[in-house]
C-alpha cells in the first residue's frame, strides 16, 4: 500500500536521502506552472484539510486575494494539542523535508513570501528536528533567496519555525496568528476570515502540517492519481493515530475510508486482553464518541463518519474497552477543555467550568439524573454560540457521551431528584415593571 | 439608502454599519455588554446574538455588517434562548452582591437580568473566587469576581487613551484583569473605565460606597475644569454633589472626561469654607452682614475713589450672562475702563484627547463678547498685567475681584492685593484672596446657577443648577430630583440639607448696580441671555431651549469682527 506522507524509506528525514528519492522535484515542477494551475490541481485532487474541519485545501487557497499589494502569509499548523492526536509529530520526525517542500509550493501558489510553521511548545525535540531540516534546506538553497537560483525562478520565500507556548487554543487558526504576532492567544471574530485579514492584518492561509505534506506528491503525480486513493469525497491517505486499550498503539497511514474495525484489529493489534470495546472516539477527544457495539462497517473518512454521527477530526482514534469508566473519561475530557478554554467569550469560559463541576460531582457519586439533562443543556448552550470551535469541542463530548452512553451515567446518579434548586431566587422577571432601555 | 429588516421593521442603514449600529440608530436596542459605540468590536460577550436569514448559526450583531435586504430577528425563540443561556452563563459565577455594589441601579447586568434572564439559577455549585478590592490605580478599584471579562476597559486604555495599561491574564474562567508589570492604571482618563464597565467590577474610588445611584439626582451640565467644556452629569443627594460622570456629546467629549475634571471640580461646592451671606471686614475680621449693608458699604467705599483708581478683574470662567452684566455694570454704571479677565493658561498641560491648556471655561466667551481692555465703547482700558502693576505702584487703590482667587492661582499676587485700600470680592469660597477683602459677596458656584459657557471651539453650552441655595427650591425651580427629593417628608433628614446664602454673580452685580442707582430688570439668567441674543448678532436666534442639552456651535468666524459691547 502506498505511503504518501510517511514513506517507508530509511533516513528519509535526511536531506540527501530525500533528494535521492526525487526530493524537491515537485517544487521544481511547480515553478514551471502558474499559481492558478497549482491551485487548480490541488482543488481537483480533492485534498481536504487534515487539521479537523476537512475543508478543501485548494478552495482555501483560492480565497487568497490576487490583486492585493499587501504581503501574504502562510501558516502551517503543527500545534497538535488535541488529546488523542499525535500524527503531525511523525511528519516532523520522519519526513520534515516533504513538509518544507509542500510549504514552498503552497507559498508560491498563494503568493506568500513568508511562512510560519507553528509547532506546539511541548514538542521540543521535534522543533529541533524540524529546525535542523530547515537549516539544511536553506544551506542547499531550497529555501530563501538562494532558491531563485536553485529552481530557476524569480520566486523566493522564507520559512520560520515558531514555537508555541503550551496553549491548546493556539491551534485554532486565528489565535495561532495572534500568538505569532505576540498577542494573547485569543481567537478572532470571523468574519473577516484570514484570507482577508490574517497575520498582521494581511491575507493569510493556514494549513495543517499533514495537509501541506500531501502537496508535493500531488504536484509530482497529478491530481488524478491522488483523487483515486481511498474514498472519492475525501481522497488520499490519512494518518490515524490509535491510542487507548489496544495492543499496538501508533500512527498508521492508511487510505481514507479504511474500516475502523480494521484499523483497530488489523493494524493496532486488537484490544488488550481480547476485551470488548465500549467506546471509540474516532477523531481526537473533541469528536462525538461511537458506541463499541456500533462499529461494524464504520469507514474512516469525513463523509462516512458524519453519516454515523461523528467526525474525522484529526484522525486520533481513542479506543476504550468494556471496563472503562466513561463518567471519569468524560470528566477528564471536560477538565481538559476547562483548562484550555481561553476565557474570551462567555459560553465557553463559564460553561466549561460548570460542566466540569457537575461531572466531578457525578464522579464523587453526588449527581442526580437531573444533572445529566442539565449537562446536555449546558453543552447545547455553548455549542455554536462561541467565537471559535473550542466551544463545540468542549460541548460535543459531553452532549454525545451522555446521549450515547446514558446508562453508564444513570448508573452513578441518585434516582431521588430534588426538583428545587438549592439557591432558588425569587423570579424577578415576573415582578419587574418594564424598564427603560438600557443606556450604553 | 440601503435597508435591512429587523424584527419585521424595515430600517435604513449607512453602508458599512453593523447590524447593532443600524438597530441602535433606529431605536432598536440589541442587548450587549462588550460592544461600545466608541470602541473596537471584540465580540466576546455573545449577548448580541441574532438570527439572520440564510445564515446557519446565530451571529453576533456587533460584528456582522448590514447588507441590503438582510432579514434579522432579535426576538425569535432561538435568539431568546441563546440570550437566556448567555445571561445564565454570566450569572453563574457573578456574585449576588447587588445590595452592596456601587453599580447597582445603573448596572447593565442587573438591567438585562430583569429584561432577558429567566430569573432562576440552575447552578448549584460553588462559585469561582477571584481577587477582590484590587487598587488598579489611584482612582479605580477592581473586583475580579464581578468582572465579566468584556474587555471594554482594556480597549478604552489601548484605543482612546493610547496607554497600554490593562490586560487580561490567565485562561478560562480564571481570566482576570490586571495592569502590566510595573504599571498602574493612572492615565489622565482612567476613571472612564468605571463608566463603561457594564458591571460593578471597576469602581470609582472617590465615590465608592457614598450613595446608591437612585438616591441621587443627575443634572445635565458642563465640566468646569478647562476650556473643553465636557458635557457631564452632576450627581447630587441631600443638596450635596457626590460625583461627576461624563455625558455623551460627539462634538465635544464623546463619552469621556478626564480624571481631574471628575475629581477636582465639585468638592468646593460642598466645602465648609463656602461663603454664605455677605461679609464685611470689621476690626480685622470678616463678619456676616445683611445684603443691603454690604451693598451700601461697597457703594460708599467705591465712591471715595477716582474712576481711574478702581479696577475690576473677573474670572474667565464667568458665565456669558454674568460676563454681560458685569461688563455692563463696570463700563456703564461705574463708567470705569480698567476691566480685564484673568487668563488661566497652563502651558504644556493639554493633550490631544480632551484636556486643554486653558483652564477657564469661558475665555472664548469673553473674547467673542468683546470683554477685553480697549474693546469697550469708550476704549483704552488697562490690561491685566497693567492693572497689576498699577496696583503695585499705588495708582489703582480699589479692586473688584469677581469669582477669582488670584492668590490661590499665583501666590505672588499676595503682595499685590495687600497694597489695596479697598478690595471687594464676589467669591464662592473663603480663600487666600478673601483674606484681604473688605467686602465679600457670596457667589453661587457653577453647580448652583443657570448660565452658558462658550468652549474653546466656540460652542455655547448650558450649565444648570444641581445644588440649591437658600433662594432656590428644587421642585419649583425645575431642578432634577432623585426619589429622595421627590418623595421625602418633613421627617426625613435629607429635607434639611444645608443651603448656602449665595447668589449668582449677575444677581449680586444687579444688586450693586441698584445701590448705584441703575436698575436692571432681570430676574433670571435666561432673561439676560435673551437680551444678549437680541443685541449681539453672534447669538441671534438662540435661547436656552435652542442651546439645549448638547449646545450649539456659534458661527464665530463670520461675525467675530463686528462684535463689541
Amino acid at each position: 500500500m502506498e505511503k504518501i506522507v510517511l514513506p517507508e524509506i530509511e533516513n528519509f528525514h535526511q536531506l540527501d536521502v530525500y533528494i535521492q528519492n526525487a526530493g524537491y522535484e515537485a517544487a521544481k515542477s511547480a515553478f514551471t506552472q502558474t499559481t492558478n494551475q497549482i491551485i487548480d490541481t490541488v482543488k481537483k485532487s480533492g485534498l481536504r484539510g487534515r487539521g479537523g474541519a476537512a475543508f478543501s485545501a485548494g478552495l482555501k487557497w483560492s480565497f487568497m486575494p490576487k490583486n492585493n499589494d499587501k504581503p501574504k502569509y502562510l501558516c502551517v499548523n503543527g500545534d497538535e494539542s488535541e488529546p488523542g492526536s499525535f500524527k503531525d509529530r511523525q511528519i516532523l520526525e520522519r519526513n520534515p523535508h516533504q513538509l518544507i517542500e509542500g510549504t514552498i509550493i503552497a507559498c508560491y501558489a498563494i503568493g506568500a513570501k513568508s511562512a510560519y510553521i507553528y509547532v506546539r511548545g511541548e514538542y521540543h525535540k521535534w522543533i529541533k528536528l524540524l529546525q535542523k531540516a530547515l537549516d539544511d534546506a536553506y544551506e542547499k538553497g531550497f529555501v530563501g533567496e538562494k532558491m531563485k537560483e536553485t529552481f530557476g525562478t524569480d520566486f523566493s520565500c522564507n520559512i520560520y519555525v515558531h514555537k508555541g507556548a503550551g496553549a491548546y487554543i493556539c491551534g485554532e487558526e486565528s489565535s495561532l496568528m495572534n500568538s505569532i504576532e505576540g498577542q494573547r492567544g485569543y481567537p478572532r471574530v470571523k468574519p473577516p476570515f484570514p484570507a482577508q485579514n490574517g497575520l498582521w492584518g494581511n491575507p493569510t492561509t493556514i494549513n495543517n502540517v499533514e495537509t501541506i505534506t500531501n502537496i508535493p506528491p500531488i504536484i509530482k503525480k497529478g491530481w488524478e492519481w491522488f483523487s483515486a486513493i481511498g474514498e472519492p469525497k475525501h481522497p488520499g491517505t490519512i494518518l490515524f493515530g490509535v491510542s487507548g486499550h489496544v495492543n499496538n498503539p501508533g500512527v498508521f497511514e492508511l487510505p481514507s475510508g479504511t474500516l475502523l474495525t480494521d484499523i483497530i484489529y488489523k493494524y493496532a493489534g486488537g484490544v488488550i486482553g481480547g476485551k470488548k470495546i465500549k467506546c471509540v472516539i474516532p477523531g481526537g477527544s473533541s469528536m462525538p464518541p461511537l458506541r463499541g457495539d456500533k462499529l461494524e462497517g464504520v469507514k474512516m473518512d469525513a463523509e462516512s463518519l458524519k453519516a454515523v454521527g461523528s467526525a474525522i477530526g484529526t484522525g486520533g482514534i481513542m479506543v476504550m474497552d468494556e471496563d472503562t469508566d466513561l463518567v471519569r473519561v468524560l470528566a477528564r475530557i471536560a477538565k481538559f477543555y476547562y483548562h484550555e478554554s481561553c476565557g474570551q467569550c462567555t459560553p465557553c469560559r463559564e460553561g466549561t467550568g460548570w460542566m466540569l463541576k457537575i461531572l466531578n460531582r457525578l464522579v464523587r457519586g453526588e449527581g442526580t439524573s437531573k444533572d445529566l439533562d442539565l449537562l446536555i443543556t449546558i453543552a447545547k448552550n455553548i455549542e455554536g454560540n462561541t467565537i471559535c470551535a473550542l466551544g463545540d469541542a468542549a460541548a460535543w463530548p459531553v452532549k454525545f457521551m451522555i446521549a450515547r452512553f446514558r446508562e453508564e451515567f444513570e448508573a452513578v446518579v441518585k434516582d431521588e431528584v430534588s426538583l428545587e434548586p438549592k439557591n432558588k431566587v425569587h423570579s424577578m422577571r415576573h415582578t419587574a415593571n418594564p424598564i427603560a432601555p438600557v443606556q450604553v | 439608502m440601503p435597508k435591512i429588516i429587523i424584527d419585521g421593521k424595515e430600517i435604513e442603514f449607512k453602508p458599512g454599519q453593523t447590524v447593532i449600529q443600524a438597530a441602535r440608530e433606529n431605536g432598536i436596542e440589541i442587548p450587549h455588554f462588550c460592544w461600545h459605540p466608541s470602541l473596537s468590536v471584540s465580540g466576546n460577550c455573545r449577548l448580541c446574538l441574532v438570527e439572520i436569514e440564510k445564515m446557519p448559526k446565530l451571529v453576533i450583531s456587533c460584528s456582522t455588517t448590514a447588507t441590503e435586504g438582510m432579514v434579522v430577528q432579535t426576538q425569535s425563540e432561538k435568539v431568546i434562548a441563546a440570550r437566556n443561556a448567555v445571561m445564565e452563563f454570566i450569572l453563574i459565577n457573578h456574585p449576588l452582591d447587588c445590595p452592596i455594589c456601587d453599580e447597582a441601579g445603573e448596572c447593565k447586568l442587573q438591567d438585562y437580568t430583569y429584561q432577558h434572564s429567566v430569573g432562576e439559577s440552575r447552578f448549584t455549585e460553588e462559585k469561582n473566587h477571584k481577587e477582590k478590592r484590587i487598587e488598579l490605580g489611584p482612582n479605580v478599584m477592581f473586583d475580579g469576581e464581578r468582572c465579566i471579562s468584556c474587555s471594554r476597559c482594556i480597549r478604552f486604555c489601548d484605543e482612546i487613551v493610547g496607554e497600554k495599561e490593562l490586560t487580561f491574564i490567565k485562561r478560562g474562567d480564571r481570566v482576570t484583569i490586571t495592569t502590566f508589570p510595573g504599571k498602574k492604571l493612572e492615565n489622565p482618563y482612567s476613571m472612564n473605565v468605571t463608566d463603561i464597565c457594564p458591571v460593578g467590577a471597576l469602581t470609582n474610588r472617590d465615590f465608592r460606597f457614598k450613595s446608591r445611584v437612585w438616591e441621587m439626582a443627575p443634572t445635565k451640565t458642563i465640566c468646569s475644569g478647562c476650556a473643553r467644556g465636557c458635557n457631564i452629569d452632576l450627581w447630587t443627594r441631600n443638596n450635596e454633589v457626590l460625583r461627576i460622570t461624563p455625558r455623551q456629546n460627539e462634538d465635544v467629549n464623546s463619552f469621556w472626561m478626564c480624571d481631574n475634571g471628575r475629581l477636582n471640580t465639585f468638592k468646593h461646592v460642598n466645602a465648609n469654607d463656602r461663603v454664605s451671606g455677605p461679609h464685611l471686614r470689621k476690626e480685622g475680621q470678616l463678619i456676616k452682614c445683611g445684603w443691603d449693608e454690604a451693598y451700601a458699604k461697597t457703594l460708599s467705599e467705591l465712591k471715595s475713589f477716582a474712576k481711574d483708581e478702581i479696577a475690576a478683574l473677573a474670572s474667565s470662567s464667568l458665565t456669558v450672562e454674568d460676563t454681560y452684566l458685569v461688563s455692563k455694570f463696570v463700563r456703564s454704571t461705574l463708567n470705569m475702563k480698567n476691566f480685564d479677565f484673568v487668563r488661566k493658561v497652563v502651558a504644556g498641560s493639554g493633550d490631544a484627547i480632551l484636556i486643554r491648556e486653558d483652564k477657564a471655561t469661558n475665555a472664548k466667551g469673553f473674547e467673542l463678547m468683546g470683554v477685553e481692555p480697549g474693546k469697550s465703547a469708550s476704549g483704552g482700558g488697562l490690561k491685566f498685567d497693567e492693572i497689576i502693576s498699577h496696583i503695585e505702584s499705588g495708582r489703582i487703590k480699589a479692586l473688584i475681584l469677581i469669582e477669582e482667587d488670584l492668590i490661590g492661582w499665583n501666590p505672588a499676587f499676595e503682595k499685590i492685593l495687600s497694597k489695596l485700600d479697598f478690595l471687594v470680592t464676589i467669591s464662592t469660597n473663603f480663600d487666600a484672596s478673601t483674606s484681604f477683602a473688605n467686602v465679600v459677596f457670596p457667589a453661587s458656584t457653577y453647580a448652583e446657577k443657570n448660565g452658558t459657557w462658550i468652549n474653546f471651539q466656540g460652542r455655547i453650552q448650558r450649565i444648570r443648577p444641581a445644588v440649591t441655595t437658600i433662594e432656590m427650591e428644587r421642585s419649583l425651580d425645575g431642578m432634577s430630583q432623585s426619589r429622595w427629593d421627590k418623595f421625602g417628608t418633613d421627617f426625613d433628614s435629607w429635607g434639611k440639607a444645608k443651603k448656602n446664602d449665595a447668589r449668582p454673580t449677575w444677581k449680586i452685580i444687579s444688586g450693586l448696580a441698584s445701590a448705584f442707582g441703575t436698575k436692571y430688570k432681570f430676574t433670571m439668567a435666561e432673561e439676560i441671555f435673551n437680551e444678549i441674543a437680541h443685541t449681539n448678532p453672534l447669538f441671534t436666534g438662540l435661547d436656552y431651549d435652542v442651546v439645549g442639552e448638547n449646545g450649539v456651535q456659534l458661527k464665530t468666524e463670520t461675525v467675530k469682527k463686528k462684535v463689541t459691547i
